[in-house]
C-alpha cells in the first residue's frame, strides 16, 4: 500500500515536471526553469526571464544563440542559463515530498544522489541554494516552517553524499511561490519540493 | 436555552433627495431589546444658523463622511438607525413617532480646503448629550466620521468602539507582497513597506505604534520592525533561520517568533532590539505560529509533534504545554480573544479550511463556516469581530465578520490580500 502510493507520488511528480513546460510564464521570475525540453530549436537563453533587480536590459547571451540548434553541450556560464541547463539535462534534480512531510523517500533520495554526483564533478565550482516549497493545502505559517525542514532535509542528505555543507544555503518559501498554479493533485505534488538552485561560489 | 437571532433592516433616510442606505445587521435577542434608536438625518451643509461660506461637495460629504458614520453606527451592536420620514423636518413629535431616543444633528461646511463638522447628540428633551467640533482635511473625512462615531459610542456605552482600529495585512497589488494598513471598514488602504520583495505576516505592537513582520528583502526570511507610518524600519537579527510569525508580547519588549536551527523550527523569544534570544520549545518536530495570550502569560503555537499540525498552549516560559485542538487534521493560526477566554484558529474540515473558535473554559469549539477556504483569524480589540482571509472569490481577500459569523463584509479587492492582524488597542 505504502509502496504503491510512493509509486503514484513519483509518477505524479514526473508528470508534473513534464506538464510544467506549459506553465512557464507563471513561474516566478527569479527562479530558473526546471523542466526538460525535448525538441529545443532555440537555446534556452532566449526565454530567460528578465532579472528582477538589475536595471540593465536583458539581452540573450549571444555566444549560445547563434549556432546552437540543440541545448548546449557546453555548460553555460550565465547562472540563470546554467540552472535551466542543469535541470533540463537532469544534472540537478529537485526532491519531492508527501503532504505535510519532510522525509526523503526513495525517489527524492535518488534525485539528490544524481544532483550530488554532478555537484561533486562538473558542478564542483558552484554552490547551491535549496528552497523549501509547500503546496497550498496547508496553512501559510506552518508551511513556512515545514519548507525550512524540507530544505534542510535535502541539504543534510547532500552532505552525507559528500557535498560540503559550506556550499549549501537553505531558504523556505512555504506556499508563497508555487511552481504550478493549478489546484489539483499534480500541481500540489509539483509544489511540495526542495528546489535546488545553483549559485556562484563566493 | 432560547437565543434566536433577530435581523433588523435599518433604513436610513434623510430627505427624499438622498438615496436610502439599507444596512442589514444582526443582533442577538438580548442585544435587540437593549438597542438605542438614533435618528441621523443627512447633515445641513452650512454652519448652524448661518449661510454656507462656500459651496460644499455634497457627494463627498455623503460618501466619505455620512456613509462611514452611519455604517459605523449600524454596526455598533447596540445602536440602530431610526428610519426617517422623507422630506419632514425633525421635530420632537417626529422623533417620538419613529421611536428615536436620540437625534444626531450634523452641520458640515467647507472652509478653505478643510471641512468643518459640528455634531450634537440630543435627547428628546432637547438636552445635549455630546457635542463635537472638527476641522478635517478632505482626505481625512472618513477618519473624522470614525472619530465621531467612536465618541458617540463612548458617550453611550462607556467603552471605546472598534471604529478607530486598524488592520494590517499583506497585499501583492503593487506586484510584490508588501505590508499594508486599512481602517476597520476597509477604508484608507495604504502601503507601509517598500521592500520590492516578498513581505508577509505583519503583527501589531500593543501600543499600536509598530508592526513586526517577515521580509525576504535580503533573499532569506528576516524579521523587521516598522512604525505604522512606514518609518523607522529596523531588522531584528536573530542568527536563526525563518524569523517568521513574529508577534509582540502584550507586556514588555519580547517578540515571539519561529526560528530554526538545522531544519528544526521552534518557538523562540527575542527582545525587540535583537538581544536575548531564548528557545521555548525543544522537540524535534515542526513548531510554528506563536501567539501571546492577552495578559502575556501564555503562548499558543502550532506543532506537528502528534503527526499533524495541531494547536498547543504553553506558559510564556515554555513550560506546561497542553494541546487544545483535537478535531481536524490540520490546525494553525491560533489567535486569542481579547478577554483571553477563546482562541480562534484555522481548522481543516472536509478538505477546506474554516475558522474554528475554541472556548478555553468549556473546551467546546465551533466552526464559523463560510465558502472557500478561510484562514488566519484575528480578533478586533473589542472582541466583537474577526477579520480573516478567504479565497471564496477565487483570490485571497480579507473579510470581516462578527464572531458569530454574521455581518460579513469583504474589505479588500485589489490584487490578493492575506495575513491580516487587527490592531491591539481601540484608540
Amino acid at each position: 500500500m505504502k509502496k504503491i502510493s510512493k509509486v503514484i507520488v513519483v509518477s505524479i511528480a514526473m508528470l508534473a515536471l513534464f506538464a510544467s513546460a506549459a506553465c512557464k510564464t507563471n513561474r516566478k521570475k527569479v527562479e530558473p526553469i526546471t523542466q526538460p525540453r525535448v525538441e529545443e530549436t532555440r537555446p534556452p537563453e532566449v526565454e530567460a526571464p528578465p532579472a528582477r533587480d538589475t536595471g540593465t536590459p536583458v539581452e540573450p547571451a549571444r555566444d549560445f544563440v547563434v549556432e546552437e540548434q540543440n541545448p548546449p553541450e557546453v555548460m553555460p556560464s550565465d547562472i540563470d542559463a546554467l540552472n535551466r541547463w542543469a535541470h533540463e539535462r537532469g544534472h540537478i534534480r529537485d526532491a519531492f515530498f508527501n503532504l505535510a512531510e519532510a522525509q526523503l523517500d526513495d525517489a527524492a533520495q535518488s534525485a539528490l544522489q544524481a544532483s550530488a554526483t554532478w555537484l561533486r564533478g562538473e558542478g564542483a565550482a558552484y554552490n547551491v541554494l535549496i528552497e523549501g516549497h509547500c503546496d497550498e493545502r496547508g496553512t501559510e505559517q506552518y508551511n513556512l516552517a515545514l519548507g525550512d525542514r524540507r530544505a534542510y532535509a535535502a541539504k543534510e542528505y547532500l552532505t552525507t553524499l559528500g557535498i560540503n555543507a559550506g556550499r549549501i544555503r537553505t531558504v523556505s518559501y512555504g506556499e508563497e511561490r508555487p511552481f504550478e498554479e493549478g489546484h489539483d493533485e499534480s500541481s500540489w505534488a509539483a509544489n511540495r519540493r526542495a528546489h535546488i538552485v545553483l549559485v556562484q561560489a563566493r | 436555552m432560547m437565543r434566536h437571532a433577530l435581523t433588523l433592516t435599518l433604513l436610513l433616510a434623510a430627505t427624499s433627495v438622498f438615496a436610502q442606505t439599507d444596512i442589514t445587521t444582526t443582533m442577538s435577542g438580548d442585544q435587540a431589546t437593549q438597542v438605542v434608536r438614533i435618528a441621523v438625518p443627512f447633515p445641513e451643509l452650512n454652519p448652524p444658523g448661518a449661510a454656507a461660506p462656500q459651496p460644499v461637495d455634497m457627494n463627498e460629504v455623503r460618501t466619505a463622511f455620512f456613509g462611514s458614520l452611519t455604517r459605523d453606527i449600524a454596526y455598533s451592536g447596540f445602536l440602530a438607525l431610526a428610519p426617517l420620514p422623507p422630506g419632514v423636518p425633525i421635530t420632537g413629535e417626529v422623533l417620538k413617532r419613529i421611536n428615536a431616543q436620540l437625534h444626531l444633528q450634523l452641520n458640515v461646511w467647507s472652509e478653505g480646503d478643510d471641512y468643518r463638522i459640528d455634531a450634537r447628540l440630543v435627547d428628546p428633551s432637547g438636552a445635549t448629550q455630546l457635542r463635537k467640533l472638527y476641522r478635517s482635511p478632505k482626505a481625512a473625512l472618513t477618519r473624522t466620521a470614525h472619530m465621531l462615531s467612536n465618541e458617540i459610542v463612548k458617550t453611550l456605552n462607556g467603552r471605546p468602539s472598534v471604529f478607530l482600529t486598524q488592520i494590517a495585512f499583506a497585499s501583492n497589488r503593487t506586484g510584490n507582497w508588501e505590508i499594508w494598513l486599512m481602517d476597520w471598514d476597509g477604508a484608507n488602504q495604504r502601503r507601509i513597506t517598500s521592500h520590492g520583495a516578498l513581505s508577509l505576516l505583519p503583527s501589531w505592537s500593543p501600543d499600536n505604534e509598530r508592526m513586526v513582520y517577515t521580509s525576504f528583502a535580503r533573499g532569506t526570511s528576516d524579521m523587521y520592525i516598522i512604525n505604522r507610518r512606514g518609518g523607522g524600519r529596523t531588522r531584528v537579527h536573530s542568527n536563526l533561520a525563518l524569523n517568521t510569525s513574529a508577534t509582540f508580547s502584550p507586556v514588555g519588549n519580547d517578540i515571539a517568533f519561529v526560528g530554526s536551527v538545522n531544519g528544526n523550527p521552534d518557538i523562540y523569544l527575542i527582545k525587540d532590539d535583537g538581544s536575548n534570544v531564548r528557545r521555548l520549545t525543544t522537540t524535534g518536530s515542526v513548531e510554528s505560529t506563536p501567539e501571546w495570550s492577552p495578559n502575556g502569560r501564555q503562548i499558543s503555537f502550532t506543532s506537528g509533534r502528534s503527526g499533524s499540525p495541531q494547536i498547543y498552549v504553553m506558559d510564556a516560559e515554555g513550560t506546561n504545554v497542553r494541546r487544545i485542538s483535537f478535531e481536524g487534521e490540520w490546525n494553525d493560526d491560533a489567535n486569542w480573544s481579547p478577554d483571553g477566554e477563546k482562541i480562534a484558529y484555522t481548522s481543516r474540515v472536509n478538505g477546506r479550511f474554516q475558522i474554528r473558535i475554541a472556548n478555553l473554559i468549556t473546551n467546546e469549539s465551533r466552526i464559523v463556516a463560510g465558502e472557500g477556504s478561510n484562514e488566519q483569524p484575528t480578533w478586533s480589540p473589542d472582541g466583537q469581530w474577526i477579520a480573516f482571509q478567504s479565497n471564496r472569490s477565487g483570490r485571497w481577500q480579507v473579510y470581516r465578520m462578527r464572531v458569530d459569523g454574521t455581518d460579513l463584509l469583504q474589505l479588500t479587492f485589489d490584487g490578493e490580500n492575506k495575513g491580516a492582524d487587527w490592531s491591539k488597542k481601540p484608540e
